[in-house]
């Protein structure tokens, strides 16, 4: 019988990169096969799966070499509308992948049977047994740019599935969802394997890998035996701080109101101690990230009050509270603009007013503890997203904060990566620095941090540690 | 926050809205020239009309709303125009160097009239159409589909951007921008903001192209259409009718016939 997809001999060498993406890389999945694909960042997951979507180089300019076979199908030469229908392609970001244009899931969905031609009157019996067999014939007729995180991943997988390839490959389909996210995501996956879907999944998660058949292994863009090794990351240690305290945090009876009328917090209340590190979990749209935002005055609450250090944020500009909180955002794309890491790491605390020997300190701290000494020269936007995500972090730790408040500082990351997170939020407790961390991962919150706050429908449920 | 699949959409079942889109569209494309050719008189003609369009369909609180976008250009060149036109010789107020005259008055007041016209009608477009209907409706009308997935990329930029603008800002400011004081400090805060703003906004096409492309929007051949954009009889009249003055309006200018 012929494979679903066989790759013989590729070789992915980016423009103006060293090292090529994959070397030499041969693999071979048979139809209804499902099979992982793991390994670090950097690995060539990404490139595989590109390749193997047929995007290689038609889409994504690469120089290939070797072969890559969809079914019958050359899919480094061939056009769209050859693999059309044949092979689709699901990436980790929800909201980029859907048309961005559709007033509801049902047109998301339509998009695909539309540019297939698929005639109109099959389109809705097409739409409806697609969403009914994925779980979420309820979301039809909502507005895609309405739904959770974990909802329009769903939805992206299901406008791919509409289309009928028998071939899907999905690109860490799991990365930014949280956990229930992630559990629908596996059960969607089984469902369309038990259908006889090929399967080729990118992932971190375990839980989805271990649901695959097989599991191969990427290390630089080969296929290596078992786990590599990688190098263990040690405690971390500030070595920038002097002697700062950590701020402590009140909110009082906090409650926010968006202009639309969305109530996002109701009558929140938490107390966070000087050097405590507290983690808020909860579901995607719970009201982590509004709660937050009110930590640096991005927000301000319609009801109660937020203290710092004992003081009303009210009276201070986001600037002033800068002193005190650094804030690491969730998406890097929206801090990052010097050409160069170590620029970019210095120009938080050069707009804190330090100055000379004190910010190449700040600097060097910085990177060490994010493991970018390397990278000092590289422009950010040669790393890939989640080493980029690394060089946000650096520039918030330049600023000495007093308070580090961190926004899904794992989505992205390998294990490697989630580590060395880790490391770094237990070394600025170390140093005495409060960390407040908002984050869908319950393993990372319960490694990690003295205490986890649980929020569910902008409330908070205080939840001791366990063993703890 | 406006979401970029709605866009400025005011949702509604006035007869505006319920107007083919391609209607609408040669709507704006007819004030747009009689706006522009027509002697300034027009203008006063256009805006009765205007107004009479936006009350009817229930629009005229959004509408005045939209009108801060263009606010500080108009003012801008009404302002230039009254001190600066070139040939301007009667002298209505004169403040030490600075002297206001009726002729770079006259003129400030018309440029600046022409494109609140063509801004109001636009506006009134954008918010009674949904951008996919307009896709539609130049697609069924024999456009490319590339060419009308253009057109509704432009639609949905200015919402895209000032999304985008907003979370940039948040972040910049996180890390100690100042991004409201004096000029001198806004300024100075222009770069931090921009860098993102492009580079974001080149990763965000590199994405949507991908995604485009998994959805098979680079297929050649034969497309089918989901959406069906009603076209009624009145609408084809109205787009006749529209094209004749679009084409009277031409060639009185060409002629010079009013003069």
């Amino acid at each position: 019988m012929r494979p679903a997809l066989r790759i013989d001999g590729l070789t992915v060498r980016y423009p103006a990169r060293r090292e090529p993406a994959l070397a030499d890389l041969s693999l071979a999945i048979e139809p209804g096969e499902r099979v992982g694909i793991a390994g670090r960042t950097s690995a060539g997951k990404s490139t595989l799966a590109l390749a193997a979507a047929g995007l290689i180089p038609r889409v994504v300019r690469a120089a290939v070499t070797g072969t890559v076979v969809v079914g019958k199908t050359d899919a480094l030469h061939a056009t769209a509308d050859a693999l059309l229908g044949r092979v689709g392609i699901v990436f980790a970001s929800p909201a980029d992948q859907l048309s961005g244009s559709k007033p509801t899931v049902r047109e998301e969905l339509a998009f695909g049977l539309e540019n297939l031609g698929v005639p109109r009157a099959e389109m809705d019996p097409r739409i409806d047994a697609v969403l009914a067999d994925l779980g979420i014939a309820g979301l039809a007729d909502r507005e895609p740019a309405s739904l959770s995180g974990g909802e329009q991943q769903r939805v992206a997988i299901a406008s791919i599935v509409t289309m009928g390839p028998g071939l899907l490959v999905l690109d860490e389909p799991t990365a930014e969802l949280d956990p229930e996210g992630t559990d629908a995501v596996a059960t969607l996956l089984d469902g369309l394997s038990a259908a006889g879907t090929t399967i080729l999944c990118v992932e971190h998660d375990r839980a989805i890998l271990e649901r695959c058949g097989r599991n191969v292994t990427l290390d630089g863009g080969r296929i290596v035996e078992g786990t590599p090794a990688r190098p263990a990351i040690g405690p971390l240690a500030w070595a920038a701080g002097r002697g700062r305290m950590g701020a402590t945090v009140t909110l009082d009876r906090l409650g926010f109101r968006y202009p639309n009328g969305i109530e996002a917090l109701r009558d929140v209340s938490l107390e966070v101690r000087a050097g405590e590190r507290v983690a808020i979990v909860g579901a995607n749209g719970s009201g982590k990230t509004t709660l937050a935002k009110h930590l640096i005055g991005l927000l301000r609450p319609t009801s109660g009050r937020v203290l710092v250090d004992g003081v009303p944020t009210d009276d201070r500009t986001v600037q002033a509270l800068a002193q005190t909180v650094g804030f690491a955002f969730q998406d890097p794309g929206d801090q990052l603009f010097e050409r160069s890491v170590e620029r970019e790491v210095g120009f938080g605390p050069r707009r804190l007013g330090r100055t000379g020997a004190d910010v190449a300190n700040l600097i060097d701290a910085a990177l060490t503890m994010t493991g970018l000494p390397g990278e000092r020269a590289t422009n950010p936007y040669d790393l890939d997203r989640s080493v980029r995500k690394l060089v946000t972090l650096a520039g918030v730790l330049a600023m000495d904060p007093a308070l580090l408040v961190l926004d899904e500082p794992t989505t992205g990351q390998d294990p490697e990566g989630v580590e060395r997170v880790g490391r770094i939020v237990e070394a600025m407790a170390a140093a005495g620095r409060t960390v407040i961390a908002i984050t869908h991962d319950p393993a990372f919150a319960d490694r990690w941090f003295d205490r986890t706050v649980v929020m569910a429908a902008g409330r908070t449920v205080d939840r001791p540690r366990p063993g703890a | 926050m406006t979401r970029a699949a709605t866009g400025y959409l005011v949702p509604g079942r006035s007869w505006l809205h319920r107007r083919h889109p391609l209607t609408k569209l040669l709507g704006v494309a007819f004030v747009l020239v009689a706006a522009f050719l027509l002697p300034p008189v027009a203008l006063i003609a256009l805006t009765v009309a205007l107004a009479a369009i936006a009350v009817s369909a229930g629009l005229v609180r959004p509408v005045l709303r939209s009108l801060r976008i263009p606010a500080v250009l108009v003012a801008s060149i009404v302002l230039v125009n009254a001190l600066f036109y070139p040939g301007g010789s009667d002298v209505l107020v004169a403040v030490g160097p600075l002297a206001v005259t009726r002729e770079g008055l006259t003129f400030g007041v018309v440029s600046a009239g022409r494109l609140l016209v063509v801004f109001v009608a636009l506006m009134l477009l954008l918010m009674t159409t949904l951008a996919d209907d307009l896709l539609e409706g130049l697609v069924v009308h024999g456009v490319s589909h590339r060419i009308a997935f253009v057109a509704l990329s432009a639609m949905q930029l200015v919402p895209r951007m000032r999304d985008r603008v907003d979370r940039i800002l948040a972040a910049q400011s996180a890390r100690g921008l100042a991004v409201d004081g004096s000029t001198i400090t806004r300024a100075r805060a222009l770069v931090p903001l921009i860098g993102p703003v492009v580079l974001s906004a080149l990763v965000d096409v590199r994405e949507r192209t991908l995604a485009l492309e998994a959805r098979g929007f680079g297929a050649r051949w034969g497309r089918t259409a989901y959406r069906v954009v009603p076209d009624s009889g009145l609408d084809r009249a109205l787009r006749i009718a529209l094209l004749a003055a679009i084409a009277l309006v031409a060639l009185t200018a060409l002629f010079g016939w009013l003069r």
